[in-house]
């Protein structure tokens, strides 16, 4: 029943979203301002190509030995959302590019 | 003066409408209408061709002329209008002044609006203001209005995107010795407030300020190191006669001056009492070159003003400070402001109603000159309004008040006064006759169908 509760919480890849402040965003502006943040996640299991597991039998036979690789799709942004404007702490004006995803897949 | 009586008077024969009844219609309509008629349309390129390039006085010395303009007073494209933020908007406006330009002097102070009047009401707008309340649970007296507003904003799709537009190319740095392209920011600024809803504009535009910090956010709202402030501060007039060259910037400042025109006769100060219609006028005026703004992040006095000054007006100062003062000191405008920031207030009114000294200001000006709008005191009346909002609305439940009963008696007094509030046309034209001139058409096309 454990397993079973862990996997309710790995819903497959989705866009979420977050109302958060541009503070807390990370990227040293100073603003109260909220903006909102929408971001990918969740599983890609269903989403597994015949490239993924022959990769994985490569690397398993020791074919593929020093480069890194990633035999699993993985939950990322396909496209970014608009710009986001917001006015700072010492009221200078920013513009932020690509800070929120708009659509997502397994890739 | 002529003009504008004829303007109140007796209207077109009624063979031209085959309804008899001449419903306004917009100037894009009224053309194709008048295109439709050989006769309408060729006095139309008349008068067109006598408004290139001449002034009032030689076109209307000039006989063929007089007669287009008089046959056009005639047709439908007389007494059209346009509507804000329509398709062909421009197109309606050129064709709108292209008849009012031979019409009126050209060089009036005031000017009638080409846009149809709005109709919501002060009512619209507390409503709008009481949506706010509830969805910011934190508005209380700590929360920065400015910043709930930047937030709202920024959670909806459209007007992030569109105020991230006017933001990023109103901050742009073009070189180094050109600060930023201010007609691309304009341009920004005109989509947002035209394509973004008003409840989202308004607030951020109009957000009630404790401290500093939020009047410096909303003072910084239009980004005005771009949009307004410039090297030099022209004079006012020369302002205006620039705003008057571009048909857009005529119609909005005329817009405003409809809307926004102080007036004594009404509680609010504003032309019948809607606040809804002076805002509107003003953010629409943004992005244009008569762009307002607050001067300054004051908290206690909101102080509004294009970026101009009426020194170098020569003889013309009365009349340049005149101009400046309907935007400096215009009770309507800071009383509209300052209602919609308060808004939220108007509920909970009840529990602390305002001192009747309040009111006393107020009921010794009402009878003050026009000339009087030299008014340091109109921050009373947003409280008065709230007291007699809030007394109608509960008044059962509270004791009758010497208050209560001034209120009502004042409330009483504005509507007496302002009967038509539908008037738009300047009011020295006479509304009521204006009316009359809408109605009387029907009559002959009755008595016709009578006798047939």
């Amino acid at each position: 029943s454990r397993r079973k509760r862990a996997r309710a919480r790995h819903k497959p890849c989705a866009l979420k979203e977050l109302e958060v402040s541009v503070s807390e965003l990370g990227l040293g502006y100073e603003s109260d301002e909220t903006v909102l943040f929408r971001y990918c996640s969740g599983t890609c299991e269903a989403a597994v190509r015949s490239y993924d597991l022959s990769l994985k039998s490569m690397r398993s036979r020791r074919k593929i030995k020093k480069e890194k690789v990633r035999a699993r799709p993985c939950c990322r942004p396909l496209a970014y959302d608009d710009d986001v404007s917001f006015l700072d702490a010492y009221n200078r004006y920013y513009t932020v590019n690509e800070l929120s995803a708009k659509e997502c897949g397994c890739v | 003066d002529e003009i504008l009586r004829s303007l109140a008077g007796p209207p077109s024969p009624p063979g031209q409408d085959p309804h008899g009844w001449r419903v306004p219609v917009d100037c894009v309509r009224a053309n194709e209408l008048c295109a439709a008629e050989p006769s309408c349309s060729s006095r139309y390129r008349t008068l067109r061709q006598c408004l290139a390039g001449r002034d009032r006085n030689t076109m209307l010395a000039n006989k063929e002329c007089q007669t287009a303009l008089e046959v056009l007073q005639e047709s439908p494209l007389y007494d059209c209008r346009c509507k804000r933020g329509m398709k062909k908007e421009l197109q309606c406006l050129q064709i709108y002044w292209s008849i009012h330009l031979g019409l009126t002097e050209g060089e009036e102070f005031y000017e009638a609006s080409p846009y149809e009047p709005v109709t919501s009401r002060l009512s619209d707008i507390f409503r709008l203001a009481s949506i706010f309340s509830g969805m910011d649970p934190a508005t209380n007296s700590k929360s920065n209005h400015c910043l709930d507003a930047a937030k709202a904003c920024n959670l909806n799709d459209n007007c992030k995107r569109l105020r991230s537009g006017y933001i990023s190319t109103c901050s742009k740095e073009i070189s180094a010795t050109e600060h930023c392209s201010r007609r691309k920011c304009h341009k920004a600024l005109r989509q947002f407030f035209d394509r973004v809803p008003s409840e989202y504009t308004y607030r951020l535009l109009f957000c009630s300020c404790k401290d500093q910090a939020c009047a410096e956010r909303r003072r910084q709202t239009i980004v005005p190191s771009c949009s307004y402030e410039d090297k030099e501060k022209p004079n006012c007039l020369d302002l205006r006669n620039t705003c008057r060259t571009d048909h857009l910037c005529r119609s909005r400042l005329a817009d405003f001056h409809t809307n926004c025109q102080a007036s004594f006769q009404s509680l609010t100060s504003c032309p019948g009492d809607n606040y809804q219609a002076c805002l509107g006028s003003y953010a629409v005026l943004i992005g244009f070159d008569m762009t307002p703004n607050y001067v300054d992040a004051s908290t206690t006095s909101i102080t509004i003003s294009p970026w101009c000054s009426c020194k170098g007006s020569g003889n013309l100062e009365e009349e340049c400070e005149k101009f400046l003062r309907d935007f400096t000191e215009n009770p309507c405008l800071r009383n509209a402001i300052q209602a919609f920031g308060n808004g939220t207030d108007v509920n909970l009114s009840p529990k602390n109603p305002s001192p009747p000294v309040t009111l006393q200001p107020k009921t010794e000006k009402s009878p003050a000159l026009p000339d009087d709008i030299n008014d340091s005191n109109t921050m009373y009346d947003t409280s008065v309004i709230t007291t007699c909002t809030s007394v109608q609305e509960h008044g059962s439940k509270l004791n009758k008040s010497k208050e209560q009963s001034l209120c009502y008696s004042e409330t009483q007094l504005t509507t007496d006064i302002m009967p038509d509030q539908k008037t738009f046309v300047d009011q020295k034209a006479g509304g009521s006759r204006h009316w009359a001139g809408r109605i009387l058409p029907v009559v002959p096309i009755l008595l016709l169908k009578l006798v047939l």
